[in-house]
């Protein structure tokens, strides 16, 4: 029962829910503010998103005639609760180690994938054309990115099982304590491979600009977002950034979960790696590059980050 | 009744903004795009963001002296805009069809159709003058909300 209990205040208030709703989007300010900062502008305030989100709650809502009412409202709800469940799954070191019982690397790759499908039945459910581009290059993208992800579990999970003395270990905490005995994978050139094909991997995830093709607001005015508005539009907007906590922390998880002992230290540890992750791999990303084409990126995806990932496997499981 | 009267306040700092162009010249237009988006007169400082939709927009900037032609796509554009929104007219053709204005294809002043809540007249507008109808456009919202 108080097993149940710790699971339920892991996917509420820390780390999912309330925590990694507040990060998430205090993580969008930052970039917002630094992305302008960069352009040489003033930006806006830090606690813009806050605001977005507050502002969207009081527009109206409005159902297309086209869409299937039912499935146009409550499929961002699927996703944020896939979401703040991914969040509970994601350990910190020496701060957080997920219940054994949900802890575990096939299930997160799979609460991953949710808001992806959201993203896809939304898009097709508001009935608008741009929501139907939208989800065809969402489902491109996906069929592109899904691949090397799996991959690149596996080879992790497969370099700790090794380590361990068995086959492949899924546990998250597993994972992390291996590391901390052995040293972290981001400085094991064996894994560098890995390491490679998942900073190809999060942007696109995430939907950051060189890989934002389904949601290009110059090209489809934001596809499968187009139709919505006000307060269900503000639960994509809380997918989006509980998506950015979780895959940046799984990141950290996955390949460099150092840190001291200690729930001070190793919370400070993993926040300065969250904002070192998130201004150079998203905010930096987003600033320099242009938005590549979806026949691009689904060659560049199945050419580079799958290749990537393919070798990280066949090295670890060969070495 | 303490706590909604602030949430609206914070509401308020976060204006969407959605330009139509009812048969523009695209002077205005260029203005408004400078304004927004370069560094120089940053209005991402009052929490504005262009958005693509009309379903996500607060504060719709209108432009051109609305032509017998694309009238009723402008219409049918405002009216898929959610409430509570604010209209701005940008340049002097929603007003009086400007160098238009005996045009048999034009149907200045555009406030016969579009409820107008803030001018700003200019052939173009300067940029300073834009973001004051802005900043004027979000008291009037503030009332709305």
């Amino acid at each position: 029962m108080s097993n149940q209990i710790a699971i339920l205040l892991a996917v509420l208030l820390f780390p999912g829910g309330v925590f990694a709703l507040v990060f998430g989007l205090a993580m969008k300010g930052v970039d917002r503010r630094v992305a302008a900062r960069l352009q040489s502008r003033v930006g806006p305030p830090l606690l813009q998103p806050f605001f977005d989100i507050v502002k969207l709650g009081f527009k109206r809502t409005m159902v297309p005639a086209a869409a299937n009412e039912t499935v146009f409202l409550y499929t961002p709800l699927v996703g944020v609760v896939s979401m703040l469940i991914a969040a509970a799954l994601v350990p910190i070191t020496s701060v957080y180690a997920p219940d054994a019982a949900i802890g575990n690397l096939l299930v997160l790759l799979y609460l991953l994938m949710i808001p992806g499908i959201v993203l896809m039945i939304a898009g097709s459910a508001s009935g608008s054309p741009y929501g139907a581009i939208g989800f065809s290059r969402e489902m491109a993208l996906m069929i592109a990115y899904e691949g090397p992800l799996v991959l690149i579990a596996a080879a992790v999970a497969i370099r700790t099982g090794l380590g361990l003395g068995g086959w492949a270990t899924f546990s998250l905490n597993d994972i992390i304590a291996y590391q901390q005995a052995h040293g972290s994978f981001l400085f094991d050139p064996v894994m560098w491979p890995a390491v490679a094909a998942f900073c190809f991997f999060y942007p696109a995830n995430l939907g950051i600009v060189p890989f934002d093709i389904p949601e290009a607001e110059t090209e489809v005015l934001e596809g499968p977002l187009l139709e919505y508005s006000g307060p269900v539009l503000a639960l994509f907007k809380i997918m989006s950034a509980l998506k950015k906590v979780v895959v940046l922390s799984l990141g950290i998880a996955l390949f460099f979960p150092a840190a001291p002992a200690g729930i001070v230290g190793g919370f400070l540890v993993w926040l300065i790696k969250m904002a070192v992750l998130m201004l150079v791999g998203i905010t930096a990303v987003r600033l320099s590059m242009g938005r590549m084409r979806i026949d691009q990126a689904f060659v560049f995806f199945l050419k580079w980050p799958l290749l990537l990932a393919v070798a990280s496997l066949a090295v670890v499981v060969v070495v | 009744m303490g706590l909604i009267p602030d949430f609206k306040k914070i509401a308020t700092r976060s204006p969407w903004i959605y330009r139509i162009n009812a048969g523009s010249c695209n002077g205005c237009d260029v203005e408004m795009a400078t304004t927004a988006l370069i560094p120089r007169y940053d209005i991402e400082r009052l929490g504005c963001q262009y958005c693509g939709s009309p379903k996500h927009a607060d504060i719709v900037l209108i432009s051109g002296p609305l032509t017998v032609r694309v009238k009723d796509a402008v219409l049918r554009m405002y009216e898929e805009i959610p409430d509570p929104k604010v209209t701005v007219a940008v340049g002097v053709c929603p007003i009086s069809g400007g160098i238009f204005r005996e045009s048999y294809a034009v149907l200045a002043p555009i406030d016969q159709y579009i409820p107008i809540d803030v001018n700003v007249p200019g052939c173009p507008p300067r940029p300073q003058a834009i973001i004051a109808g802005v900043a004027k456009a979000i008291e009037i919202w503030r009332e709305r909300l």
